[in-house]
This record gives structure tokens, C-alpha cells and sequence, in this order.
């Protein structure tokens, strides 16, 4: 491709350890992750002065803690967000001169995201007024209400939903840093085995809920090139929101005229130049196969109510034309509480032809989407390519 | 209730929605309206999200709809007990502004529910708390 911008770029990734139960602080998690991401790049953490860590509950006071711990000289950059979107912002930031080296990073632990969430308690809790788990609706069964009216509305097809989870699980067979991978193949069968979480969805069709740290850096064109790692350029990127927090659902909810990802996605898509048929691979947040499905209409990848056949005609699996989730994403890999980020990572380790068993042959351009949030409330998107 | 004493989450009352916990104490749901362009505004804001006028009203609404989505959860967080629970997504029928409340089922078998079932919000004494709570049942 020419022509495209080519300013900033991711130099590293790292993930550490994801599992359950953890016995790890966050801010161990995290500064693992700091130090590893930035390691893998070859830079120092005196070198760092753009902060974006991904927890959504994000005050200033966490990024002038972590000023503290990286030495105490001026961070010239701080945001928030999900990691495509803070990738976009990061480059943004780097273009502009606000920043050099950006880092964007998160970790959990203990600090379970389902039913396990709320403890046993002897009296009942008070929580905000219009708080979801006031009706026990943990994220499972906004995604179980989103899959139902899904499948009602455009009369989709039950078991491309379950196929899903069994293409990731191939995924994660291929990769072994995989929460899943060792416990072997499974069938849409096996699927509707598994027991009911949230009708309509099943165990096996459910995130994982583990603990976990990871790190992005993204600098600028002049550091990348003195880098270790191959440059992933960011050539575009961006971010929108169009709701309150899981306050508030409007009729309909599939509203034709798309929402937050098809805003970003037009943005990032048109910052970078790019059509749909030139993404290689891609990384497209997975917490539930109906996430998938509207991830890829939104995007415009098909129209409405198309998604699960276009899913199921499998441009997304290993042997696909755009080949996604590759590390067998959030059912099979990890979802670590904001998984926001190991989209991004799993896309720069294939655009970088790091990813062994599972690797995508020689892709040049991928995707990453990041979303959450009052499903698909705030998204984000970062269009990366390699030299 | 399969737990005694009640141990699920409750709404703090906070003084700007004082007046919604008043009306369901007396089994009526209410609603901001506003009065300048007429919208609907659910949850409530500070303002209404079409005019940005903070000049509303609580208003009284039907009090049943129709069910936009639901899920029957079996594996719920552990204060809510072994039973399976229906949540609803709750499509009112007051406009322009769509009217969705997320809410439990109660007195049926959620296992009854289906999409477009019209449903009625009915109120549930919590002994234990001194508090009333919104449901939904078969209308």
C-alpha cells in the first residue's frame, strides 16, 4: 500500500500469565506487562511518557500513580479507553507531539467479571439506582437477551452460533498460552451439552473469566525504526461511544442505522484507505458469538441480520480470507476482565509472522475491534500494517 | 423467594430519584416527561436527551409493554439463589423516545416467556428491606 500514513507504530506486546485465580496484584500484573512490552522493544521505561492504562473506571489519580512508579519524569500523555481505540489515540497523540512512547495496559486479578462478582453477603447491597445486577443481569445475560433477539428477529440460524466457540477452540489448540487449548477439540454438540448459563446461551458459549495482565507500546516512527521488533504501523484508527453504561437500551436494538463500531470502523477505514477485501487478518472483540455478528455487519463486512451467515461461510477461520481471533480469542484464550487488548496483540504477533501453528501466511494488513460497554456501546478500531 | 432474607442488590435511593421510589411504594412506575418537547426519558437524566430542557415531570406511564428480549438464567450470581429467573427487556409503549426496562419476571414460569409477550409491571413487597420493587408479569 502507498501512501498511507506511517508515524507511529506498535514496537510491543506482552501478555503475561492468563489464568484464574492468579495469586498476582494488579499492579504486578501490570508492571510485568510495562516492563515486558517494553523489553520486547528494546526502550527504556525513562522513555515512556504517554499513559493510557485500560481499566474503564480509570481516574487521573491511576496515571499520576504510575508516573510515580516509571521515575517520576513528565508524562506528556494520558487517556483512557479500550486498547484499539487507546493504539488510535496513542498514534494520534505521537503524530501531533504530544508524545514519543505511549503505553497502553491493563491486569486482573480476583476481580471476577460473572456471577461470581457479586459475593455472599448478609444483607442486601445497595448499588446504583438503575444498576443491572439489581436483576441479576451480569454481562452473560445482556449477551443472552442481545443472541435471543437476534435469532428471533432475523430468523438466524441456532447452530452458527455454536460453531463459534468450536472454531475458536481449534484456535486456541494452536496456541499455548491458550486458557483452552489442552483440553482438546469440541463439537456444537459438545456445546449444547454444556449447561445452560443465560438462555440462550450455553457454558461453552460464555467468555472465560480469568485473570490475566498485557501491554501495547506504540512510538514514534523515528524510535520504531532503532526498535528490536518489526514495526506494526498504526495507518488508522479510532474510537466512538453512543451510550451510557448498560443504563439505558432503545427500540430497536439492532438499529439499522449502526451505532458506535460503524462510526469508528468508518473512521479507521477511511484514515487508512482501506476496503474490507484488504485486511488480512483481523482481531474482532469475541465475548459472545453474537458480538461477532454484529461486529461484522456494523463494520459492513454484510448488512443486517447477515452476520451469522457470513460467519458461518467462514471467512473468519484459520483457512478464511481474513482469518480472525486467531488465538482462539475470548471463549477459548482469555478474557481477563477488559480483554480489550489482546485483539491488538494477537494481530501485531500475525502481522509480524510470530504466531507458529496458527500463523496466517505473510498478512500485511489487519484489524483489530475493541468493544464493550452496553454491548457494543464504546468501540474501538486500529488498522495496522507491516512495512 | 428461595433466599430469606433477601440478599440481591437494591437501589440506593439517591435524592434525584426520589420521587420514582415514592411511586412504586405506591405501585406507580414513573417517568420523566418532558415539558417542552414531550419525550420520554428512561432511565432518567439530570435533562431530556432530545431537548436537553430540564424542566420534567414524573409521569405516571400504562404500566405494561411487551417483551422486546429475555433470558432465563440459571447460572445467576450466588444471591440469587438455584431457581432459574426470567430477565426482561421491557418495550413500553409510550413514544417517541423508546421506553426499554430491564426487569425480573414473577409470578410464572420464566421458562413461559417468549419475544412480543405483553407483560404488565406489577410491585413486590421486600419484607426484610422495607422496600418495593418493580417486576413483570404475564399481563
Amino acid at each position: 500500500m502507498t501512501g498511507q500514513k506511517r508515524k507511529a507504530a506498535i514496537v510491543g506486546v506482552y501478555a503475561t500469565e492468563q489464568a484464574r485465580g492468579l495469586e498476582r496484584s494488579i499492579w504486578s500484573l501490570e508492571l510485568e506487562a510495562i516492563k515486558g512490552a517494553l523489553a520486547e522493544a528494546g526502550l527504556s521505561h525513562t522513555q515512556v511518557d504517554g499513559l493510557i492504562p485500560m481499566d474503564y473506571d480509570t481516574p487521573i489519580s491511576l496515571h499520576m500513580a504510575w508516573t510515580e512508579q516509571l521515575g517520576g519524569h513528565p508524562i506528556t500523555y494520558m487517556s483512557i479507553g479500550n486498547a484499539s481505540g487507546g493504539v488510535a489515540k496513542a498514534a494520534s497523540a505521537i503524530e501531533t507531539g504530544l508524545a514519543n512512547v505511549v503505553v497502553i495496559y491493563f491486569g486482573n486479578a480476583n476481580n471476577p467479571n460473572g456471577p461470581r462478582q457479586l459475593k455472599m453477603l448478609d444483607r442486601a447491597p445497595r448499588v446504583k439506582d438503575w444498576m443491572f445486577l439489581v436483576h441479576g443481569a451480569y454481562m452473560s445475560v445482556w449477551y443472552a437477551m442481545w443472541t435471543q433477539l437476534y435469532l428471533h428477529e432475523f430468523k438466524a440460524e441456532r447452530d452458527y452460533f455454536a460453531e463459534y466457540p468450536v472454531k475458536m477452540r481449534e484456535n486456541a489448540m494452536l496456541n499455548p498460552a491458550s486458557l483452552m487449548g489442552s483440553r482438546g477439540p469440541i463439537t456444537i454438540e459438545d456445546v449444547y451439552a454444556s449447561r445452560m448459563i443465560a438462555s440462550p446461551l450455553h457454558l461453552f458459549e460464555c467468555s472465560l473469566d480469568n485473570d490475566g495482565g498485557y501491554a501495547i507500546v506504540v512510538a514514534s516512527e523515528e524510535i520504531a525504526r532503532d526498535c528490536k521488533t518489526k514495526p506494526i504501523w498504526v495507518i488508522g484508527g479510532a474510537e466512538a461511544m453512543y451510550t451510557d453504561g448498560y443504563q439505558t437500551i432503545t427500540a430497536p436494538w439492532n438499529d439499522p442505522k449502526g451505532a458506535a463500531v460503524k462510526r469508528a470502523t468508518e473512521i479507521a477505514f477511511g484514515q487508512a484507505g482501506i476496503t474490507h477485501d484488504d485486511i488480512d487478518v483481523a482481531g474482532l472483540y469475541d465475548c459472545f458469538a453474537i458480538t461477532v455478528v454484529r461486529n461484522l455487519e456494523e463494520m459492513g463486512f454484510c448488512k443486517l441480520g447477515e452476520g451469522a451467515d457470513y460467519m458461518h461461510e467462514g471467512h473468519l477461520w484459520l483457512d478464511g480470507n481474513m482469518p480472525s481471533n486467531t488465538d482462539g480469542g475470548l471463549l477459548a484464550n482469555s478474557h481477563n476482565g477488559n480483554p480489550s487488548g489482546m485483539h491488538t496483540i494477537e494481530v501485531v504477533r500475525q502481522l509480524r509472522g510470530e504466531c507458529g501453528a496458527r500463523q496466517v501466511k505473510d498478512p500485511k494488513i489487519g484489524v483489530s475491534l475493541a468493544q464493550g460497554a452496553s454491548v457494543h456501546g464504546l468501540a474501538g478500531v486500529a488498522v495496522l500494517a507491516r512495512d | 423467594m428461595e433466599i430469606e432474607p433477601y440478599l440481591r442488590p437494591l437501589p440506593m435511593k439517591e435524592p434525584q430519584n426520589e420521587p420514582f421510589w415514592e411511586g412504586i411504594a405506591r405501585h406507580e412506575f414513573l417517568v420523566p416527561k418532558c415539558n417542552n418537547c414531550g419525550d420520554w426519558n428512561w432511565v432518567p437524566y439530570p435533562a431530556c436527551r432530545t431537548c436537553l430542557s430540564e424542566d420534567l415531570t414524573w409521569t405516571k406511564i400504562a404500566g405494561h409493554g411487551t417483551v422486546m428480549t429475555f433470558s432465563v438464567v440459571h447460572r445467576g450470581p450466588p444471591t440469587f439463589g438455584k431457581e432459574p429467573y426470567g430477565t426482561v427487556l421491557l418495550e413500553l409503549p409510550e413514544r417517541p423516545r423508546s421506553l426499554v426496562i430491564l426487569g425480573n419476571t414473577t409470578g410464572m414460569n420464566p421458562e413461559d416467556l417468549h419475544i412480543g409477550m405483553r407483560m404488565k409491571i406489577v410491585y413486590e413487597e421486600i419484607p426484610s428491606e422495607d422496600f418495593v420493587m418493580y417486576r413483570f408479569a404475564p399481563a
